[in-house]
């Protein structure tokens, strides 16, 4: 039987996308996103343009709140708190059941709370949400002192924007420089010397224990017997998965909730996208979960195909980027693993990574203000182009060239 | 009748490249970007993403498509469709002729429509 109705628990990028893509692929049938925060918006800006006040809720939105109208999907502004496979069903916090043929799951997750005394704490922030962000931004006052704790894609874009702010801020992490994995250890090291070069204090140490006194001041000591004070504490050290809800009916979890290639969960009448699926391979093999943006949009598309039983998009190597610093970072492919890292310098600066394999090909790239070498070196790892590691390092090749 | 901006010659922008005229001379309060699109042709969209601001002229171009360097936004050099996000607002087209050598762009008025 045709399918004729879908319910997707979750509006983010995945969910969101996954509403599209079956729509622009021709399903007419019954389609609903079910998301506590209502109309789907875009959470990359949170940290830097929406904090900033630069750009407002609805301009933030990932469409006109009225296409949904035009395509005929109706958005409930609610949670999914219970799934039924076998109907297939869900339930939501007012005790409304909907039906659907089948159900796609694109419930994200929550940020990761340090588990150290006080990481709990109310006080001690996190950004996820735009609520998150609205309430970042009142507090951000001028001299206020805001002490982060991971230095990763939030942790560095938060701690660029609360400067303008006028706010004083300490940028913690365990590691020095932090993002080698993403973006290798020459550019990890100019992206990190950027936040000093800027007025952050950057520490190096793993916080033990978080405590607030009666007046707000936070003090956050560090394994090494030192503190650091601070009126603000952010914590962004990632997310974990939303699998409770597929947990609790059954479904196969493992940080994540398990889907094959068709994201398709080990029942199948329910999909999973986004940030809280993970990949698992028809060998049982476990692939890292990925929680980017273009992964999530990606997998919105893969299921829409899915679902209506069409041919699977194939996605290339995976991408993100970061902005920080009046600097726009990006990354694709895998700069962890064998091989050989190469440099690119302009005037003595490093401006682009390469991993080049030890075949090689090209593994992994980053570049900082490099967006068109990043999309060059994306198509030569995708076509799998073999590649020189001189004319990677050389500045004036222009790599375009080397993709055609 | 709108007037054409001359604006240059055929051999200013290889295959695969674009130029910006700015919106001083195209008088439509926007910057257009010219592209010479891998199918030998020229097109013209506004030069400004629909989605944030970064210059479409410094994009990705591969066949009768431009990529965004920013967020990887897609449009159509053809019709400015917005094919994939972060952009959901299709880009405005420009009508471009080529004359002899020369390239005229008129501002303001869509490119006629093309059989895709």
């Amino acid at each position: 039987m045709a399918l004729a109705s879908v319910v997707i628990a979750g509006g983010g990028m995945a969910g969101f996308t996954a509403a599209k893509s079956l729509r622009a692929k021709g399903f007419a049938g019954k389609l609903t996103i079910v998301d506590p925060e209502g109309i789907p918006y875009d959470r990359p800006p949170l940290s830097k343009d929406y904090l900033l006040g630069h750009r407002d809720a609805e301009q933030i939105q990932l469409i006109d709140a009225g296409w949904f109208a035009d395509q005929d999907i109706e958005v409930i502004e609610s949670k999914v708190v219970d799934l039924d496979p076998e109907a297939p069903a869900v339930t939501l916090a007012d005790g409304t059941v909907l039906h659907a043929d089948k159900v796609v799951l694109a419930t994200g997750g929550t940020a990761r709370r340090l588990p150290i005394p006080g990481g709990q704490l109310p006080t001690v922030l996190e950004l996820r949400t735009k609520q998150d962000a609205d309430h970042l931004r009142q507090v951000l006052q001028p001299g206020i002192r805001l002490a982060i704790i991971g230095a990763g894609l939030i942790g560095a874009e938060v701690a660029s924007s609360a400067l303008s702010f006028g706010a004083s801020v300490t940028l913690i992490d365990p590691v020095d420089p932090p993002l080698v994995p993403a973006v290798g250890e020459v550019l990890a090291r100019r992206l990190h010397q950027m936040h000093v070069a800027n007025g952050v204090k950057l520490v190096t140490g793993i916080p033990t224990e978080i405590s607030v006194d009666a007046s707000g001041q936070h003090a956050i000591t560090l394994a090494d017997g030192s503190s650091i004070l601070a009126d603000v504490v952010l914590v962004g050290i990632g997310i974990v998965a939303d699998t409770a809800l597929a947990a609790a009916s059954g479904l196969d979890t493992d940080n994540g909730i398990l889907v094959d290639e068709s994201q398709r969960t080990s029942h199948p009448n329910v999909y999973a996208i986004g940030d809280t699926a993970r990949t698992r391979l028809s060998d049982g093999t476990l692939l890292r979960r990925a929680e980017h943006w273009e992964h999530a949009m990606n997998t919105g598309e893969t299921v829409a195909a899915a679902l209506l039983e069409a041919q699977l998009p194939t996605h290339g190597a995976s991408w993100f980027w970061s902005d920080r610093h009046g600097v726009h970072v990006e990354g694709v492919g895998s700069m962890l693993g064998d091989g050989t890292l190469v440099t690119r310098e302009l005037d003595g600066i490093p401006v682009a990574a390469f991993r080049v394999t030890d075949e090689g090909l090209l593994a992994g790239c980053a570049a900082i203000d490099g967006g068109l070498l990043v999309r060059a070196a994306r198509r030569i790892i995708d076509k799998n182009k073999p590649v020189n590691v001189e004319q990677l390092a050389d500045p004036t090749i222009d790599l375009k060239k080397l993709a055609r | 009748m709108i007037n054409p901006i001359n604006i240059g010659s055929i051999d200013d922008i290889d295959e695969g490249e674009a130029k910006v005229i700015p919106s001083d001379e195209t008088g439509t309060g926007e910057d257009i970007a010219v592209f010479h699109a891998e199918d030998g042709n020229f097109y013209a969209l506004n030069d400004n993403c629909t989605h944030e601001t970064a210059s479409l002229a410094d994009g990705w171009i591969e066949g009768t498509e431009v990529e965004c360097p920013i967020h990887a936004a897609k449009f159509c050099l053809k019709k400015g469709t917005a094919l994939c996000m972060p952009a959901t607002q299709d880009a405005r087209t420009h009508k471009v002729e080529v004359s002899g050598n020369d390239l005229l762009l008129y501002p303001n008025v869509p490119a006629e429509p093309v059989e895709a």
